[in-house]
C-alpha cells in the first residue's frame, strides 16, 4: 500500500477525485454489523484532520443512518448484495456517497417525522436527520445512491 | 450498553450507560419491556452516561416512552449531552419528552 493511503478492508481500494485528494472505496455485504465497521474505519481515517467533536458526531451518525437504509431498504438486508461507500475530502469539506443495488426510493415524498401525527413513529428519521445535520445531501435519480456533503473547516 | 436501575424517592431512576444504537437498542427494549411490565408510574431516565444515539435508538425511547403512556406512567430523561440534546431539538422529539437538566430536578419536581 502506498503511503498516504488506508485499506479499511479487503475490498477496500483506492482511486482520486478530480482534486487529487484520495477517495477510499468500500464494498460491504448488507449485513447490519457492517454499519459499525464502515463507520469506525471512516472515523479512524479522519483522525488526523483535527475535525471537532460535533462535526464527528454528524458525520459518524450519518454515515450510520445512510449505510443502514442501503443495507435495511434498499438491499433487503440480502448478502448477496453489497453497499459501495466511497469518500474522501475536498475543499475542507468530507464528502461520501453510498449506494446500494436496490430499486431505490424518492425522498421527497417521506413523510415528515416532526409532524405531530408522526411523532410517535418509531421508524422514520435517519433521512431527516441526514438532511438537517449535513451540509449537503443529494440523491441520484433512482434514489438507491445519496452523496453527503460535511463541512469540516471553518 | 448497560441498564441500571434504583429506587429513588418512591420512583425508579434508570442510569443507561454506553451508545443507543441499532446494534444496543433491541436490548434496551427488551430490558425496558421487563421494567414497565412491573407497571412503574415514574421513571426518570438519567443519560449522562450515553454517549451516541441514532434514529434506532430515538426510536426506541419513544417506544418506551408510549408503552408508558398506555397504562398512565410517566418518563422524564436527564442529563442529555448537549449532542444528544440537540438530535431532540432537531427531531422535536424535545416536546414529546419531558426533558429537565438534571436527576435531582427530575426527581424533586416530579408530580
Amino acid at each position: 500500500m502506498s503511503p498516504g493511503m488506508i485499506n479499511l478492508g479487503r475490498s477496500g481500494s483506492l482511486r482520486n477525485s478530480k482534486s487529487g485528494n484520495k477517495t477510499i472505496i468500500l464494498k460491504v455485504p448488507s449485513e447490519i454489523k457492517q454499519i459499525k465497521k464502515v463507520s469506525s474505519g471512516i472515523l479512524d481515517s479522519l483522525a488526523s484532520q483535527n475535525i471537532d467533536e460535533a462535526a464527528l458526531f454528524d458525520i459518524r451518525l450519518c454515515v450510520e443512518e445512510a449505510v443502514r437504509n442501503a443495507i435495511v431498504h434498499g438491499n433487503h438486508c440480502d448478502k448477496r448484495l453489497s453497499v459501495t461507500v466511497s469518500y474522501w475530502i475536498e475543499e475542507g469539506s468530507f464528502i461520501i456517497e453510498v449506494e446500494d443495488e436496490g430499486k431505490g426510493f424518492d425522498h421527497k415524498y417521506l413523510p415528515d417525522p416532526t409532524d405531530e401525527g408522526n411523532m410517535l413513529r418509531n421508524h422514520g428519521r435517519g433521512v431527516y436527520l441526514i438532511k438537517r445535520l449535513m451540509n449537503e445531501v443529494q440523491y441520484n435519480d433512482t434514489g438507491n445512491k445519496v452523496r453527503m456533503v460535511k463541512r469540516i473547516e471553518q | 450498553m448497560a441498564l441500571k436501575t434504583e429506587q429513588k424517592n418512591g420512583l425508579m431512576v434508570c442510569h443507561i450507560d454506553g451508545e443507543i444504537d441499532i446494534n444496543t437498542a433491541p436490548d434496551l427494549k427488551r430490558a425496558f419491556d421487563k421494567l414497565l411490565s412491573k407497571k412503574e408510574l415514574k421513571i426518570v431516565i438519567n443519560l449522562t452516561k450515553v454517549t451516541y444515539v441514532d434514529s434506532s435508538g430515538l426510536a426506541t425511547l419513544v417506544e418506551i416512552l408510549k408503552n408508558m403512556r398506555a397504562y398512565g406512567g410517566k418518563m422524564r430523561l436527564t442529563n442529555l449531552s448537549p449532542k444528544i440534546k440537540s438530535l431532540f431539538e432537531i427531531t422535536k422529539l424535545e416536546k414529546l419528552f419531558d426533558i429537565k437538566a438534571s436527576e435531582e430536578e427530575a426527581i424533586s419536581t416530579f408530580v
